[in-house]
């Protein structure tokens, strides 16, 4: 068995070389070619050039934590506008969608009530002001713009602007000193400044042409991708000290963000997006067809992939190509019910550790109910799914649309039932289809042995089931089989940083930054794999810290 | 007490256009008074809260006025997912099996005889188009452009294809080149002109499943490209959002004039940004002064029903939220407005009919009699929508269903191979009399944009032509018109 998979690795690799039918070359939202073969030698690539300035609006969670580092919590609940993510990344949606009016609507009340709640109690009130105003504009209110201006809006605040909030909360006051407190740090938490974060950048004067991030605009970059939050009082600090030019600064604030517990938070917020998670909440399975089904399940199964993360990334900083093959993880009583499997310890909340061991059919995140069970349909599985999964999020690659009018019926006009595979045949039996779905199908078929929700199954359709598949050309005869060529393949960690690149940046990677991507890739590697290596790798990075100028003035919207 | 006003000049409306709206009793503008005004009117600008006489000229956002004028037509779309059981005359025959078409009524012309999936809806007369098809060309780059979920779906929303820039099949990111329908009209300075209800346009989702969770998916409204407005999904947010009035209706006045300062801020930044960026926020300081001008009505509503109880109950939910939705269209909260029944390519299980997979899927196994009993039954949900329209008398006598002009429609016409021929339009309501009812208008291979500006004619805008890229006309269909 061991000879076999040492065998399958080599011939993976040199099937690499070669390209897919249907989805070898990865193309840019501007339809640019990228030539991002992760065994392309760095050299052959175009040098680097930043990307443009982009205008993220704080997502719902980091507006939440936001508000709680600058007011305390508790907080009463408000309803914020659903975020959006394009290409899978909230990021990417808060830099590209415009809000609504409701959006808008929902940060003014919401404002509204957090500020009513905090003033209401009188020792986070003092907290928050460090002072008691008397009168609308007096001195307290004035340092409170400030002060408050200055943590809200992750920058000083211009004499003009501090004039400007002072003088607007006194005429609205109407000579009420609390009112003139409730408008004003209420107007500025729904104000543009505070909403997004405008980082465009200044000329760089150690590199003539080359536009850098500030400090202050560093520090809120380094915060909302390690913590997900705004900058706390020392990384503001080290901004107004313009610390955060320097490589020594920006490692220095980076690494000890990186070791507080806020960014195992931060962390999970990318995974999930990457692994695409948010999917298993409308999963739905009807507990007469799946007896071991439960309310509880889909959160059952989203800790799982969690502590799997925390455990690789932060408990054991391992080889992050784990998730895709180790047999570690992290079950309750319902999931070790769902896999089979007898884990003491476990209960309706207590996760235990559990290894599988070598003759059990499952290892890696591909094999857990979360995977299995959003990939596939409320009655049966969807090899289809499966295996776009693993080629468009495990490999990022991507799969074309199916043609016009194709006959997408697979349904047996004979009546008598046959298997997935069978009908699935169709799929490679017309030539139109056959392009793209001999790509997709192999690998999915893998996993036929996990049904919808991810229970082990000897026989479907009332025949034994056939798993056997390939990657690539490469036969595998299971699920397990694919975990081990993927821990292996160099386009899982370069896939995994392009991601992490989109989601720092709020946006897709222009071709100009293939030279970075493929850099921090080559580090990821040398440094085992470490993600958290990776996250440091990036934020102190020159993709991560350098600008293009902002499209100047009067140029056409692009629309 | 003066007079109300004409409308103010400086829009510039074509001759024959005006003569048409004058014939429409809702007439071009009657301006009503600001209850700010009275007050600051009645007690020398001192700002107080008390219970308010209703004046007539101030009734113009609440209703019916005395001289037996209404406050104007009601635009409206109801939309539900995954078009219509497929039949030979979509493309959808294959060797062996030919489905009948349950849908396009055998006469044309008024009176018509409802077809089986009609029938629900005939109650109520509706108008429907048939044959219609999206004429956009399709860009070859990016690929899947002419996917009937994404083509179709904003060709019925927009008259315009999808923005090709920056879409992306595989990740069913796409976006509306152009405001859909219910913003289109919402911001149309002949529909609200310079009296706009306290919420320009309302948005209503019923079934909170969805093909995909990003966004794009979830909406069936936009502003523009990337600018979305999501529907509210639950009873009792649509209420907080509709009814949910502060008492200290003062407060709400300094609220409303803080918003400068917000605004300030808004335009300060702008100066740092890029072309794309300055449109997001331009968009975001429309927002902003239109919060302000809601705050700044300072006015209760005409009605405020009980908090309903949330349910998950496809049926409960739309009957909850339609009678809220009716109240507002009573009280002038609103004018316009959309309800998604269920999002495009819905993976909603119709398990109370039977149905064990989601929508989509039924629809691409192929299991046309299973796609037959839950689009009927989404046209009796519809059907159900109306009742509540067409039971809410005003005080004129005519009904809520009277005034409206709703755009019935799905994203494409069949959902076996995501075909866009013969797309469902059904078309709603009496628009104020601009609307005849119950009329079948046929015309095969016809451009789903001609039905959409006989829609827009209907409600008295002057648009000469609608569609782009392709879909352009200036032909309606005159038999619909009143």
């Amino acid at each position: 068995m061991h000879a076999l998979r040492t065998l399958l690795r080599l011939s993976l690799l040199l099937t690499l070389a070669g390209s897919l039918a249907c989805s070898g070359s990865i193309d840019g939202p501007t339809g640019e070619p990228r030539d991002d073969d992760p065994l392309d030698p760095i050299d052959r690539l175009p040098e680097y050039a930043p990307g443009g300035p982009v205008l993220a609006r704080l997502t719902g969670d980091q507006y939440r934590n936001t508000l709680v580092d600058l007011l305390g919590s508790p907080l009463p609940a408000f309803e914020l506008e659903p975020d959006t993510a394009p290409y899978l990344f909230f990021h990417i949606g808060a830099a590209s969608t415009t809000l609504s009016e409701r959006g808008a609507q929902l940060y003014e009340e919401a404002a509204q009530k957090a500020v009513e709640a905090v003033l209401a109690d009188a020792a986070r009130r003092a907290s928050v002001l460090g002072c008691e105003p008397t009168a609308p504009g007096d001195a307290c209110l004035r340092s409170v713009v400030e002060s408050f201006g200055r943590r809200a809006f992750r920058r000083p605040l211009s004499e003009a602007e501090i004039s400007r909030w002072l003088d607007a909360s006194t005429e609205a006051a109407e000579g009420d000193a609390g009112r003139a407190t409730q408008l004003l740090l209420s107007a500025m938490l729904q104000a543009p400044s505070f909403l997004y974060r405008v980082e465009v950048g200044e000329a760089d004067p150690a590199n003539e042409g080359r536009r850098r991030y500030t400090s202050h605009e560093m520090a809120a970059r380094l915060s909302y991708l390690l913590w997900n939050t705004t900058p706390d009082a020392e990384l503001l600090a080290a901004a107004d000290r313009n610390e955060l030019v320097t490589d020594e600064g920006v490692f220095e604030h980076a690494a000890r963000l990186l070791d507080d517990a806020r960014a195992r938070r931060a962390t999970q917020q990318f995974f999930a997006q990457y692994l695409d998670l948010r999917r298993l909440d409308h999963v739905e399975r009807d507990v007469a067809r799946y007896p071991g089904w439960t309310e509880t399940m889909t959160r059952s199964m989203r800790s799982e992939i969690e502590l799997v993360v925390d455990d690789l990334v932060f408990r054991r900083d391992a080889d992050v190509r784990e998730l895709f093959g180790a047999p570690r993880t992290f079950v309750n009583a319902e999931l070790a019910a769902l896999y089979g499997i007898d884990a003491p310890g476990a209960s309706d909340v207590a996760f235990v550790p559990y290894e599988f061991d070598a003759s059990s059919p499952r290892a890696g995140v591909l094999t857990t109910g979360a995977f299995l069970a959003m990939n596939a349909h409320p009655t049966e599985t969807s090899p289809t799914l499966r295996g776009k999964f693993v080629r468009e999020r495990v490999l990022c690659q991507t799969v074309p649309p199916p043609p016009d009018n194709v006959n997408l019926d697979l349904s047996d006009p004979s009546g008598t039932p046959r298997t997935l595979r069978e009908r699935l045949e169709q799929h490679r039996r017309n030539p139109e289809c056959a392009a793209c779905h001999a790509d997709i199908d192999p690998p999915g078929m893998l996993f036929e042995h996990f049904d919808s929700v991810g229970v082990w199954r000897e026989e479907e359709a009332g025949g034994p089931v056939d798993s056997s598949g390939d990657l690539d050309g490469v036969p595998l005869d299971d699920a397990r089989d694919l975990a081990i060529v993927l821990a292996e393949d160099p386009r899982v960690p370069a896939c995994m940083v392009k991601q992490l690149f989109r989601h720092a940046s709020g946006r897709l990677e222009v071709a100009s930054e293939a030279r970075a991507l493929r850099a921090l890739t080559e580090h990821f590697e040398a440094s085992g794999y470490r993600f958290r290596e990776l996250l440091l790798t990036l934020a102190t990075s020159e993709a991560f810290r350098t600008v293009a100028p902002v499209e100047p003035v009067g140029a056409e919207v692009e629309e | 007490m003066s007079a109300p006003k004409k409308p103010k000049g400086g829009r510039e409306v074509e001759k024959g256009v005006l003569e048409k709206a004058r014939s429409f009793p809702w007439g071009p503008g009657l301006k009503p008074l600001k209850r700010r005004t009275f007050l600051r009117g009645a007690v020398g600008g001192a700002a107080i809260g008390l219970a308010l006489p209703t004046l007539d000229a101030m009734l113009g956002p609440s209703g019916a006025h005395a001289d037996g004028t209404t406050a104007g037509p009601i635009f409206g779309v109801f939309f539900w997912a995954n078009g219509l059981p497929w039949h030979a005359g979509m493309g959808g025959e294959t060797a062996g099996v030919t489905y009948p078409d349950l849908w396009t009524p055998t006469a044309t012309g008024a009176g018509f005889a409802p077809s089986e999936l009609l029938m629900p809806l005939a109650r109520h007369r509706v108008s429907v188009v048939t044959g219609l098809e999206p004429k956009t060309e399709v860009p070859p780059n990016p690929p899947g452009q002419s996917d009937g979920h994404m083509r179709g779906f904003m060709v019925a929303m927009t008259g315009d294809r999808i923005r090709p820039e920056g879409f992306d099949h595989p990740s069913h990111t796409l976006t509306a080149l152009r405001p859909t329908l219910d913003q289109y009209v919402a911001r149309h300075a002949e529909f609200y002109g310079d009296q706009p209800s306290r919420f320009r346009s309302v948005q209503i989702g019923i079934s909170e499943a969805r093909f995909h969770d990003y966004g794009h998916w979830n909406a069936i409204s936009y502003n523009g490209p990337d600018s979305l407005n999501l529907p509210i999904l639950r009873p009792t947010q649509l209420h907080d959002q509709l009814f949910s009035v502060p008492d200290d209706l003062v407060a709400l006045g300094r609220r409303a004039r803080m918003m400068d300062a917000v605004m300030d801020d808004a335009r300060a930044l702008q100066t740092q940004l890029g072309a794309r960026d300055r449109a997001r926020l331009d968009e975001h300081l429309t927002h902003l002064s239109e919060i302000q001008r809601r705050l700044d009505l300072a006015a209760a509503t005409c009605e405020t029903p009980a908090r309903p109880v949330d349910s998950g109950d496809v049926t409960a939910k739309l009957d909850a939220m339609s009678e809220l939705l009716a109240i507002a269209l009573r009280c002038n909260l609103t004018r316009v407005f959309s309800l998604m029944l269920t999002s495009p390519a819905t993976t909603h299980v119709f398990s109370n009919l039977g149905v064990t997979d989601g929508l989509h899927k039924t629809c691409h196994d192929g299991l046309w009699d299973r796609v037959r009993v839950t689009q009927a039954h989404q046209m009796e949900l519809f059907a159900r929508f109306l009742d509540v329209l067409a039971g809410t008398t005003e005080p004129t006598g005519t009904t809520l269903l009277d005034r409206c002009a709703i755009w019935g429609t799905s994203e494409y016409s069949e959902g076996w191979k995501h075909g866009t021929s013969e797309m469902p339009v059904v078309i709603a309501g009496g628009a104020c009399g601009g609307l005849r009812t119950g009329v079948h208008a046929r015309e095969p291979r016809g451009n789903l944009c001609k039905a959409q500006l006989t829609l827009l004619r209907s409600i008295g805008l002057s648009e000469a032509s609608w569609g782009w890229n392709g879909g352009e006309t200036s032909d309606v269909f005159g038999e619909l018109l009143g």
